[in-house]
């Protein structure tokens, strides 16, 4: 019997160690190493995929691969360029007398939407059906929308009869019960849709604007003015075990959503009824490789020069998997279970030599991309504020002149991003029209001397506050309590206490910072601001009164408001990049320079590590990363995988020989005892 | 305001004088403490040392020499305790990281301001982390102390009514025990803190309001016991108050019950706040705060150990201290243990 025993224990020790050694750390099923998948990871769920909403960086990786547009963006070419994408050319522009803008789009003849169970709500019992430009007028009236409640209606707002509509739909909603009861698009269409999209027939849209705005053309190149089906937003209302249409995307772009479980991965794939895969005969400017590579690209491994003219996409999956902590992220990167990746700080001396690649990289066959992202942080002043802000007058803003010139945002990036960003002169990010690289403000060159002489002139000399007798007291609010951010926050104050400034932060939770945002109750606080668009006047209306945040609940949450500066806004936005709008720029930033609304820190510096198999991954800069130019050596992947992650048995040997050696000796007594 | 600290420093050290007098005449807390010293004299020094440190920190004033090349204007306006004094922080520090005892900047090799002298390096934000721990020593004590001096009353005030009143009394206490209860602890913690705000007293209060129900059941079930005793049955027959019996009676034999529970519980409440630091409601300067700021220093390359190292040491050692402690006086005042020992 105790033979017996001792046999089977034998046994079971020795499959459990077969077992174990037979273990690889390798997180995805072993069929799917010679696919062209790539592999990604987010952190952050996002909110909502409905295009008419989804607006942060997080939601993009979905709805940008999902949602066509009618415009994009050239994948090669900087300064950006934008090419047709359902459109089939450019927009005709045409200028009216009235001063009116009209733009008009032919679309492509046959796309369809990819393949939904919505579209069953149709007569003829289909999956899909044909674009047409309704779609686009049904997503331009969601955009108005009330019950929609888009972030961006107010971009939107120049389109002729755009606010009227708004209001409009929300009177007769409240007066009239049959009218709310009726479907969304038929409520639309009984009020005529915006008056401003006007569908000429199946394939032509005409978008007539109240005033000339060119930066509107951007607009068409994001999702908000994608087509949409209304089907799938009746369908997909979130009853009866349906999902709601703001998890479950509905589009004609090349990959389509096949797993959406938010909160641990998410799978994009390829989508057949893309009119890239339906009709490659078309040759159609968002569906092959662009021609013209640049011989830079090619040296940098951006872009493989034999892809010049194939048809798009490559991939035929995008693997998203939650990690929520950036070092086991990038552990795995290294690894080689995912394709790219940021550096992280913790790493970066390990991965960054100087201005290279670190050796062990190079031998990994990593490459690295620099890319400055259209955005700016910044600390923003309440210019509503007694204190610090507009009715201070001169002494406010002398104050800001002040606090401006102890903050050493060079410093600042050395210490919290190991030097990662450029730091910034004006609201204007590098690449973008009216950028200067040889601006200097001359309130953002640490000056201490020149600071304190200022806090004199502005009569709190050493920073003491006439009216106490104390120092000046000031509040730094913010919606984040993390202790990392503390310490970054604590930075800042530590820059104001040198002028006698005694600035607390009062850090909270979101909720109760955007409560204080909404009631004007702060003074100091920190944002950034990454493009939508590469125009100037991206940046420039963050200061514009019209959209102060205490009057329109815009994103000028400075609350900055000058007469002078909106005057010069309004020539400059709706001019074309030329001399004078350079010199409108100019002004505007000289401005701002003297008023200080904000103290600008930096321009966002990403450092992107790619391994060797990912082939043209070129970054977008902008939030809108684009994966159908995007491939895979699923190979070279496969085999790098495998030499990196040879598994490392010795430990386990060893905590085995060390529980045996601590084991047999009380064995032993326990024997001895019973005889 | 500034006098607060000083009168609470003068408070404590005259509420230490008339206890010291008070345990002095009873020979058996006299006895107790001396066997205490004789188990656990290293302990006790420890503890001392720190109690040293937390007084230091707290005896403060304004004004008084600032450091010559100080940076920061404000501190000369702001009281400074004992320990700001001896370390001047606004120019004892650094641009960024640097190694316990370096003479020049962990990253770039800058040379120092003070080459040599930062005995546990600097932070991130070139703070002596020696300092740092320092100061934290205050914020531990105040969190273990004070929420111990809310969860003592509390519990004791219901245990007591519960378990010698009986009846509707003792099933309102006990609904409100099982309630708190059933509700996660931690949960509770982070709702009472976001709406009370992240203060040291309001965290005290929180910390308190969902740790008094352990010790009410210990006192309820003691008391219940107590109260069937031969004493407070003759006492009651000779027609004693309730309230007599239970403050002559009842509570002084609850009191080794107390003392072995505030050193418990001092610990666990130190150890609680780390974990409230973590998840981002700490109290500022505390070393929860200093540990999460440093939790991924440890993966760097190279790492930076000190910062953690710092908190962790101090922490540990008061904590395993403090535990010492309490077990050897569990021994010494646990009637049973005691009958044993004789």
């Amino acid at each position: 019997m105790n033979a017996t025993r001792r046999w089977c224990g034998l046994l079971a020790t020795s499959v459990a160690c077969l077992l174990v050694a037979a273990c690889s750390n390798n997180p995805y099923p072993s069929e799917e190493q010679n696919e062209k998948i790539q592999y990604a990871a987010f952190s952050e769920a996002p909110r909502t995929l409905d295009p008419a909403t989804a607006y942060t960086t997080s939601a993009h990786v979905i709805t940008a691969n999902v949602y066509d547009t009618l415009l994009e963006y050239h994948y090669l070419n900087r300064p950006y360029e934008l090419i047709p994408g359902l459109a089939e050319a450019l927009p005709e522009v045409e200028q009216l007398l009235d001063g009116r803008t009209v733009f008009t789009f032919r679309l492509r003849d046959g796309i369809m939407f990819q393949r939904d169970a919505s579209f069953s709500l149709n007569d003829n019992d289909t999956d899909s059906r044909k674009v047409t430009a309704h779609d686009f007028a049904f997503q331009f009236a969601r955009l108005a929308d009330p019950a929609v409640n888009s972030p961006v209606f107010e971009n939107f707002a120049s389109i002729t009869g755009f606010r009227a509509f708004r209001d409009l739909i929300s009177e007769r909603r409240q007066a009239d019960e049959a009218f709310a009861a009726l479907r969304i698009d038929q409520q639309y269409e009984a009020l005529g849709g915006v008056p401003g999209i006007i569908v000429l027939n199946e394939l032509e849209l005409e978008i007539v604007l109240d005033q000339q705005d060119l930066q509107m053309l951007y607009w068409f190149a994001i999702p908000f003015t994608t087509p949409v089906p209304w089907e799938a937003v009746v369908y997909w209302d979130g009853e009866e075990g349906r999902e709601r249409f703001a998890d479950h995307p509905v589009g004609t772009g090349p990959y389509t959503l096949s797993v959406y479980d938010k909160q641990f991965r998410y799978v994009l794939e390829r989508n057949p009824m893309w009119y890239g895969a339906m009709y490659p005969e078309w040759q159609a400017p968002g569906a092959v490789f662009p021609t013209d590579i640049t011989q830079e690209d090619v040296e940098a491994r951006r872009v493989n020069p034999e892809y010049a003219g194939r048809a798009l996409p490559f991939l035929d999956r995008i693997e998203y998997r939650r990690e929520r902590e950036s070092i086991p992220h990038f552990n795995k990167l290294l690894q080689g279970y995912y394709d790219s990746g940021g550096v992280i700080n913790e790493s970066f001396d390990a991965v960054i030599d100087g201005d290279r690649l670190s050796p062990a990289m190079v031998e990994m066959g990593m490459a690295l991309d620099q890319v400055v992202s259209p955005s700016v942080f910044y600390i923003g002043f309440n210019m509503d504020d007694p204190t610090i802000g507009r009715t201070a007058g001169e002494p406010g803003r002398l104050l800001r002149q002040a606090m401006s010139l102890v903050v050493d945002v060079e410093q600042y990036l050395e210490i919290f991003s190991n030097g990662r960003g450029v730091p910034a002169q004006s609201p204007i990010p590098p690449g973008l029209f009216g950028y200067d690289d040889a601006y200097s403000n001359t309130f953002r060159q640490v000056d201490i001397d020149r600071a304190k002489d200022l806090m004199v002139q502005a009569g709190f000399p050493g920073g003491t506050d006439p009216a106490t007798n104390e120092p000046l007291k000031l509040t730094f609010d913010t919606g984040n309590t993390t202790a990392q951010a503390q310490l970054r926050y604590k930075y800042f104050v530590t820059a104001w206490r040198r002028l006698g400034i005694d600035v607390e932060i009062a850090a909270t939770t979101y909720n109760k910072f955007q409560e204080k945002v909404r009631t004007g109750a702060y003074q100091i606080f920190q944002w950034g601001w990454v493009a939508d668009y590469p125009d100037p006047e991206n940046f420039l209306f963050l200061l514009e009164s019209g959209s102060a945040r205490s009057a329109t609940g815009g994103p000028n949450t400075a609350n900055f408001s000058n007469p002078d500066y909106d005057a010069l806004f309004a020539q400059m936005s709706d001019r074309p990049s030329d001399d004078e709008r350079l010199r409108l720029i100019n002004e505007m930033i000289a401005l701002l320079e003297r008023e200080r609304p904000w103290i600008e820190l930096y321009h966002l510096e990403d450092y992107i590590l790619r391994h060797e198999w990912v082939l043209n991954a070129k970054p977008m800069g902008l939030s809108y990363p684009v994966y159908k130019y995007r491939d895979i050596d699923a190979e070279l992947r496969s085999e790098s995988r495998e030499t990196w992650n040879q598994p490392v048995r010795w430990p386990l040997y060893a905590i085995i020989l060390l529980m045996v050696a601590a084991t047999v000796p009380a064995i032993r007594t326990l024997y001895r005892e019973r005889q | 305001m500034v006098w607060l600290p000083n009168m609470i420093v003068v408070a404590l050290l005259a509420g230490a004088f008339i206890l010291f007098r008070t345990v002095r005449r009873n020979r058996f807390w006299t006895e107790s403490i001396a066997r205490l010293w004789r188990r656990r004299r290293f302990s006790l020094i420890i503890i001392g040392l720190y109690l040293a440190v937390a007084l230091l920190d707290t005896i403060s004033w304004v004004g008084g020499s600032a450091s010559e090349n100080a940076s920061d204007v404000v501190a000369a306006h702001k009281p400074r305790s004992v320990i700001d004094r001896i370390f001047q922080p606004d120019s004892f520090m650094e641009i960024s990281y640097s190694e316990p005892f370096a003479d020049v900047g962990f990253y770039g090799e800058q040379p120092l301001a003070h080459p040599g002298k930062h005995i546990l390096g600097t932070d991130i934000l070139g703070q002596d982390v020696f300092y740092r721990s320092l100061k934290g020593v205050k914020i531990a004590l105040l969190i273990g102390g004070l929420t111990t001096l809310i969860v003592i009353p509390i519990a004791l005030i219901f245990g007591l009514a519960a378990g010698y009143f009986g009846g509707r009394v003792d099933d309102v206490v006990f609904f409100v025990m099982s309630t708190l209860a059933s509700i996660p602890n931690l949960l509770l913690l982070i709702a009472l803190i976001i709406v009370l705000g992240t203060g040291p007293v309001q965290v005290c209060v929180a910390l308190g309001v969902t740790g008094w129900v352990g010790f009410c059941r210990l006192t309820r079930g003691e008391t219940l016991k107590l109260r069937e005793a031969d004493y407070v049955q003759a006492a009651k027959a000779l027609g004693a108050s309730h309230l007599r019996i239970i403050t002559r009676h009842i509570i002084p034999n609850l009191a080794h019950l107390i003392v072995i529970t505030f050193a418990l519980q001092f610990t666990g409440l130190v150890l609680a706040e780390t974990v409230l630091a973590y998840l981002g409601i700490g109290l500022d300067g505390s070393w929860g705060q200093m540990i999460d700021q440093a939790r991924n220093e440890l993966s760097r390359s190279p790492v930076i150990w000190w910062n953690l190292a710092g908190a962790t040491v101090l922490l540990f050692t008061l904590v395993l201290c403090v535990n010492l402690c309490a077990d050897a006086l569990r021994d010494i005042l646990d009637p049973r243990t005691r009958k044993e020992a004789q």
